[in-house]
Parts: C-alpha cells; structure tokens; sequence
C-alpha cells in the first residue's frame, strides 16, 4: 500500500521541495499552505503522516495539531513539526498538543526523509 | 467483518478491513465474542486485511493467549499481503504456528 | 537521485520576490507607526520563510544570513529590541542584500560567495546585532564519527548481536509512535535476526483497552552502524518507550580495544571514556545520571554497576574502562611528580659536582699538610656531604634500560616478518638503571647485535623444525648490575657460532695462523675483528661482517666491553658490560714510578703487599701465583712506561682486578687508598694511549691517569705463555 503523507507549510517552494523528494521515494503527498488549509484536506481519506510548520498565517501548526488529535480518522496519525532552533518552547508546545516527533529548520530533504522512515516507510 | 459456524463446529471469522488503533476497539469486541461462544476451534481468514498495525498485532497475540486459556484451537489462514509482512518482521509465523501461503505474484 | 528541482527553483524565485516586497512595505509602514504587530509580524515572516526554503536547496550563505535577521526579529517581536527609523533602514539594506545574494545562489550553485558580498554580509550583522557573525554550519552537515566495525551481515552468531529492548508505554500508540514503524526502519540499517515480543502476562482481551501498547519487544540485530545510530532510529520514541541497546560481542572485543588504546593524556569519568569509543551514548548517559541523583544518598550506585544492571553494557567493557582510567589516573599523578629539565642543565650541575668532589679532595689535602685537627671533624661531615650530592646528583641522569628494550619488540616483528621467520623478544631486567648519555649510545651497538641474531642466528621455521627446535625462535634481552657495571646480554636460542668457519675464515685473512692454538673465548672474539663475517652473502640487514668491530669499538668508548658464547646448534649469547656512569667514580690511586694512577674501585677484587709470601711472580712463564691462583699480571710502571724497566721499591704491591670474568693482577709501587675520581675526557694527543682509559684532577692540582682495566688485562694475558693461557681460560 502506498503511503500518503500531509505537508502543511506556508512555503510554497519549501512545499514544493519536499513533496517532490517524498515522491521520488515512493510516497504519495498531499499539500496544504496552512491549518485551515489542512483540515478542509481530511475527509477521510488516509493519511499515514503529517508534516507540519509552526508558523503559519490564518491557523498555526500547534492549533492545527491540538484539532488532529480530536478527528476520528486522523488522531493517530504520527506528526513530523518543523521548529527552528531557537524555539524550546515551541517545540514542548508542540509535543502537549501531540506532535512527538520533529526536524530542526533549515534542514536539507534526506533528513526530513529519514525522519519520516522512521515513522512510516514508504 | 463475517461470521459462520460451520458444521463441524468451527468458528469461522474473516475480517474484510484494516487492523490498526482506528478499528482496535470493534476488533476487540469481535474476538471478545469468539473466544465466549464456546467454539473448539476459531478460523480467522486474514485475505482482506488491508493493513496492520502495532494494536492489531496486539489483539492477535492477545486472542492466541486467550485461546490457550479457553482451551480452544486458532486457526490463522489465508494471511494477506499485509499481514505476512509484519509476522515476517517480527518472527511471528512460528508463535502463531499457521501454515502461510505465499502467493506466487507476491513480490 | 532527486527529480528535477527547476520548477522548485522557479517557484522559490517568486516566493521570495513576494516575501520581500512584503518585508519592504512592512517596513515603510513601521517608519511611521513602530508598534504595527502585524507588519513586525509579516517581516519575521518573510526571514523566516526565505531561511527554511534556502536551507532545502542548500543555499547556506542565504541560511547564515537570514538567520542573523532572523533572531534580530524575534527580538522585536518580544519586545526585546526597540524598533526605530536606524535600524528599519538597516533591515531595508538587508532586504536588498538578501535579493542578491538569493541571485548569485540561484545562478552560481555551488560556488561561494564573493568577497564583497560576504563583507557585505558580515557588515550588516554587525549593524543588527553590534557583533560579529560566527560562521554556522547546517546542522545536517554536521561530520560524523565514523566507526570502521566490519560486521558479516550474513553471520547468524546468535551471540554477535545487537540486543534492542523496547519496552513501549501505554500511550505510544495514541501518539502515532507505532512499533512496527521503528522495527520496519531499523532493517533498513542491517538484519533483523530475532524478534520476541511479549505483553504482561495478566493481560486479558476483557479488559483490554485496544488503543493502550502493552508490547515489549527484544531484537536481535545485526548490523555494522554504531550504537548511536541505532539509538537515533528510536529517536522520537523516546517518550513513549525505555530503550536500551547492549551492543554485540564482537563489538564489545571492538570497545575492549579502543579502550587499550585510549589516549591517557587526560582524567575522564567513565561515561566520557564510554561515549568516546561509542560504547555508551550521550542519552543512555543521561538517563543513568539522572537516576542516580534521584535515588537516595546512601545507596547511591556506581555508573558502571548501573550500566551493567540497565543492560546498557557489559560488565568486561565496563571493567575495562575501569582499568584504563585507574592507569591513566596514576600516569598522570606519576607525570605530576615529574620536572623537565633540560639535559644541557644536568650535565652542568653535574660537571660543577665533579669540581665541589676536586676542592673537596683539596681542603682535605690542605687539612692534612697544617695538621688542622679542630678543623677536620667539619671537612670529615663537609666531605660526606660532598659524596652524596654526587651520588644524587648522578643519580639525576640514571634511567631505566627498559625504554630502549622494548624499541625492539617493534625491529623483531618487521625484521622476522621481512625474512620469514618466526621470532619472540623477551625482555628481562628492564628496570636496571645507567646514565642517561650510555644508553643514548649504547642503542646502535645494541641494534647491530639484535639484528645480526636476527639475521644470522635464528634460523627459518623449516630448518628449526628440522633441527627438533620449536618453530619459534626467541631473542632475549637481559640486564643487571654487577659491581658497578650494567650487564646487557643478547642471547638467541638459534644455530649458533660455528667456531671451524671462524678459525678457517680468520686463518685465510691472516688473522690467524694455520697452527696457531687458540681457546674457544679467542675464537668467538675474533668475530670482533674487522673485516671478518661467515656469513656468504651479507644481507641488507647486518651487512657484510662490517659492524661487529664497530659494535665493538663503540662499547669500548663507553670505557665497557663486549664478549661472545656460542653454542653450535643452541644459540649465541653476546655479554655487553658497561660502567653505569661516565662522570664521576670511586677510584683507587696507586702509585707506580713517580705517577699515580686510578683503578676503579669496583674492579679492584684485593690488594697485597709485597712483604707478604701470599704471591710469587714467575718470570719466566710470565704469571702471578696468588695462594694457589694462576693470574696474568702486568708491572704497570714497566708497561705504561713502554717496558722500560726501573729498579723496584721495597714497596711493591700486587693490586688483583677484575673485568667480568677475567683476573689479573697489576705490579705496583705503592697504594694511595681510595679516592673519588672525576673522569675528564683525554685530549686527542692521549686517545690512543695503551691502557689509559681517562685523566683525573686530583686535590693537588695534579693529573692522575684512569686506568683502562679491562685493556691491560688483555694485554696481561698476552704475556702469558700460550699453553698456560689456555688452562686459565677454560
């Protein structure tokens, strides 16, 4: 079964970058610019993974995250936050609303790739 | 997910649907059911099991534990795609001891 | 390989060509109204995003800088840093500045930046941050350890494994954190050989709460990477699993040996030490200290008992650090108690001694001549002391011959290798003690002398086995102190000295003569003489039969000697002896036709006077008959005045020496007594002076010459009627 994974960032190229490194390794991806965005995404299909900003207009990551764990479908699903370094606090945010898994921005693709490997293999 | 008794007496079940924490909570009530009615012998058809998780993995090893207890046979068979692929990660085919067909498009 | 990034690229260009005429607009407006949230807001913003997307394509220059403004921001965000019209034109400044740098790394992909750009750079952040920029790698670009472990993936050692425990919590998988992912993950760094999971055996379907883990897991795995790899896999199940890894056996053999080798130039704690050769990793570290802190103070356990009991090691491993660190501990210590001192420093020290010993010798002479007797009790106790400031002060420049043995260990390995056999070196008596300047020069003639049994003693394995000898040859390297002298002896248990071939060689060089009779002992010192080897081809290593007569002269600068033993077909022992210090001795003075003359004290065996009947010199078959004992002797005003003979005092003394096994007794006119001797080197116009080995300045002001014992005694020997010099060798 292919593996579906949700990229949430306000980036587009960041967006861009990413879900053509995930599909070069064989996953399907689906692409959202903010929370919002995302949640209007998760109609039932499945999602095997989320990677997910922090900071992001209209609905941030950590908002977004705390209405995941609240959807029937998806409350299980494994989320991947994107922090940045100088963000400690953020990053236990982050874990209360229930991401536990994280890469530190910048980074390049092959991290955020073994950090998904980790989580689901494609 | 279907069940009948066949007319030797054997419980048969097959589960059509994933086995992950999403279904856990109906699988759960399911082999519940199995293991109180009295069977000699329970056939779980795994052919339709879409995919599998750590929970449901759980359930299995939980349901071969309360078969031991109840005294009853467990029979795993027709294991699909999925379910091979997990029982070969964790060296599980001996535990359940099943004879695993492995189908010949299977890659 | 990844796709192609073109349109990517494409669409970061417009992304932060819109994020920066926001960032521009954001600005303008903050000009006039500083506390616009929002448009603080939507700069950071645009830092923020630029910084994320240039790190994917890995544009660090862009990540360097935007960082800088970054952080900057953040700081006015939480009102830490004042916004004002300065610094608004310099976040303008560094707007333009991103567009370019943006543009030379869409269009120059992997070059780096040019200079003006980069100072560009660096002048900004300091403008923003009034400090200069500390260059940043990615994090991702971080270099690794790398651990050279082979490991045969496709080894089925049950034992030689990895042994993962994952015992998982109850919310693990309510947090996305599914076992099987992590176990799916690790086979991609190596094989999974065995998988046992288990649950707690009170678990009941009833009561089962379906979404709740109750899986423990215990893997076999095998596989080359380290264990902080395997520890990185688990990385984000940290929270909802206890984890321990136990590494395999053979890397365990692998941890036994970096630890052997683990420099000791610093005191570590156990865990430091264990990190560092990959053993333990920084979290299992944590974890451990932790608890130790948290559990009460009177059963506070040891690190290492803690590692063993969480089977995060093995007891040798742990034992092994153990060790390594108590060693290090007393190195250092001992390295404490240890001053550097220049060389060139103690030898002036030493040689301001020898001339304190002189005037010591001095004012006792002049106490003597004025009959001070009130003044000689304190010259008697000044004296004394005199003596041990030179013991002590000699005793600065002893060190133990050890070092120089075990150098070797390493000539043997390569040397038995390069010819093909099979040799052992043994040490003994490495802790004996000579002056510093002795073993300096004692390390070529002891190469020679190594090598040459290398080389020419011991044999190949075949021809060993074939001699009913074990394949391996041993070389031994002994010393010892014998009455003031070190004793260094080479020995090898090889073919030994083939005294025919020496006499046949020595005979057709002229060394010999045809019926000339000569004992075993002569024989094997012909080996000393130049240009003599029975070796058909020289080999590179030993040479062509140069060297032993060089080996010999240089012992013999070092006023010490060098003898031979063999047995064919048993080995070869080579006997160096050597005076431990070249500076100053206790010496006997005695007198023979007007001059005076010192014979080291620890030769001389005894001293007899001539009105005694106890020795009786024969003439004519040139001995001395002591109580029964055949001795050469030598009249040493006679032989040191080239044989002139002098009418003898009523004096006369026989004084008997001894040089290592030999025996002589030297003919003199009178004894002065003993007498500390501080040996000065002879001038070139006295180097080949017969029988002198050194001069003296006595407390006069006088030279007395140091004899050389062990060079007359040969030429004592010489005297001797053949057939009885033979009797007394053997």
């Amino acid at each position: 079964m292919v593996k579906t994974i949700l990229i949430v960032d306000d980036s587009t190229s960041m967006r861009q970058v990413i879900s053509i490194a995930l599909k070069d390794t064989g996953y399907e991806v689906i692409e959202a610019c903010n929370g919002q965005d995302a949640l209007g995404k998760l109609t039932g299909i499945k999602i095997h993974l989320i990677v997910c900003d922090i900071n992001m207009p209209v609905m941030d990551g950590i908002t977004f995250v705390k209405t995941v764990k609240q959807l029937d479908h998806y409350r299980f699903t494994p989320i991947i936050m994107l922090t940045t370094e100088m963000a400690d606090e953020k990053k236990q945010a982050a874990k209360d609303a229930g991401a536990k898994a994280w890469v530190t921005k910048p980074f390049k693709p092959p991290v955020l790739l073994s950090a998904i490997a980790k989580l689901v293999l494609p | 997910m279907t069940a009948k008794v066949n007319d030797n007496g054997i419980l048969q079940i097959a589960i059509h649907d994933e086995m992950t924490i999403y279904n856990a909570h109906s699988l759960k009530e399911m082999f519940l059911e199995c293991c109180h009615s009295g069977t000699q012998e329970l056939q779980v058809d795994l052919s339709a099991v879409t995919e599998i998780d750590s929970a449901g993995v759980q359930l299995l090893l939980l349901l071969k534990l309360e078969a031991q207890k109840h005294g009853f046979t467990l029979r795993l068979f027709r294991h699909s795609e999925a379910v091979i692929d997990v029982f070969e990660l964790l060296k599980l085919s001996l535990y359940f001891g099943d004879p695993i067909v492995i189908h010949a498009n299977w890659t | 390989m990844m796709s192609d990034l073109n349109p990517a690229l494409e669409t970061f260009t417009q992304e932060v060509d819109e994020l920066l005429t926001t960032m521009e607009d954001a600005l303008l407006v903050l000009e006039l109204t500083p506390d616009d949230v929002d448009c603080i807001n939507s700069v950071f913003r645009a830092m923020h995003t630029i910084k994320g997307s240039a790190g994917l394509f890995g544009f660090d220059d862009v990540v360097a800088f935007t960082h800088e403004v970054e952080t900057l921001l953040d700081k006015v965000r939480n009102s830490e840093r004042q916004i004002d019209v300065e610094l608004i034109a310099v976040l303008l400044a560094c707007k333009d500045h991103t567009v370019q740098i943006i543009q030379h790394a869409l269009s120059n992909e992997n070059e780096p930046l040019p200079i003006a750009l980069q100072q560009q750079s660096e002048a900004l952040i300091t403008q923003l941050t009034g400090s200069s920029p500390i260059s940043k790698g990615m994090t991702s670009t971080q270099e690794k350890k790398t651990d050279h472990f082979v490991v045969d993936i496709n080894s089925s050692d049950s034992c030689d494994n990895w042994i993962i425990s994952l015992a998982f919590k109850q919310n693990a998988l309510r947090n996305g954190m599914d076992p099987l992912s992590f176990i799916r993950y690790l086979q991609t760094l190596g094989k999974i050989i065995d998988v046992i999971v288990s649950m707690p055996t009170s678990l009941c379907m009833e009561e089962l709460e379906p979404e709740d883990c109750f899986l423990n897991f215990k893997i076999a795995f095998s596989s080359a990477v380290d264990k902080k790899t395997i520890e990185e896999v688990f990385e984000f199940a940290e929270d909802d699993c206890d984890i321990t890894i136990l590494p395999p056996h053979s890397r365990q053999e692998h941890y036994l040996q970096l630890l052997e080798h683990f420099p000791e130039d610093q005191l570590k704690h156990l865990g430091e030490m264990l990190i560092e050769i990959g053993a333990l990793t920084e979290k299992e570290l944590d974890c451990v200290l932790r608890e130790q802190r948290n559990e009460h103070k009177a059963i506070i356990k040891p690190v290492g008992e803690m590692l063993i009991a969480k089977n995060i090691l093995q007891r040798p491993v742990i034992e092994q650090a153990l060790i390594k660190q108590e060693a290090i501990k007393q190195k250092i210590n001992k390295e404490a108690n240890y001053i550097r001192v220049d060389a060139a420093k103690l030898g002036y020290l030493i040689n301001l001694v020898g001339e304190l010993v002189i005037s010591d010798a001095a004012i006792r002479l002049m106490v003597e001549k004025h009959g001070l007797s009130d003044v000689n009790n304190v010259v008697g106790a000044m004296s004394h002391r005199v003596e041990e400031i030179r013991d002590t002060a000699l005793q600065l420049r002893m060190v133990q011959i050890g070092e120089t043995f075990t150098r070797f260990q390493r000539v043997v390995h390569d040397v038995s290798k390069e010819l093909g056999k099979q040799i052992q070196l043994q040490i003994t008596g490495g802790e004996a003690e000579l002056d510093k300047t002795i073993v300096e020069k004692i390390n070529d003639p002891l190469t020679h002398l190594v090598r040459n049994s290398l080389d020419h003693g011991i044999e190949t394995p075949e021809e060993r086995i074939q001699a009913g000898k074990p394949e391996k040859g041993i070389i031994q390297l002994n010393a010892y102190h014998d009455s003031g002298h070190i004793v260094i002896q080479i020995s090898d248990d090889g073919k030994g000295i083939d005294s025919e071939k020496i006499v046949a060689k020595a005979i057709s060089k002229g060394l010999l003569k045809p019926d000339q009779i000569v004992s075993q002992t002569d024989i094997y010192n012909l080996i000393f003489e130049p240009g003599l080897s029975t070796k058909e081809e020289a080999s590179n290593l030993s040479g062509r039969g140069v060297g032993m007569d060089v080996v010999k002269r240089n012992i013999e600068a070092l006023r010490g000697s060098v003898s031979v033993d063999s047995e064919l077909g048993l080995g070869t022992t080579v006997t160096i002896y050597l005076p431990l210090t070249l500076a100053i001795i206790d010496g006997f003075m005695v007198e023979a036709q007007k001059e005076r003359y010192i014979i080291p004290l620890n030769m001389v065996e005894e001293c007899v006077e001539m009105s005694s009947t106890e020795w009786k010199i024969d003439h004519v078959q040139h001995y001395v008959n002591l109580r029964g004992q055949v001795l050469p002797y030598l009249r040493l005003g006679d032989f040191l005045h080239n044989n002139k003979k002098h009418q003898p005092t009523q004096r006369e003394s026989l004084v008997v020496v001894r040089f290592g096994e030999e025996k002589a007794g030297f003919v003199v006119d009178e004894l002065h007594g003993e007498n500390q001797t501080v040996i000065k080197p002879l001038g070139m116009l006295f180097e080949n002076l017969k029988g002198i080995g050194g001069a003296t300045v006595l407390g006069s002001g006088d030279v007395a010459l140091i004899l050389d014992v062990q060079g007359l005694i040969q030429y004592a020997k010489k005297r001797v009627s053949p057939a009885l010099a033979l009797s007394m060798n053997d």
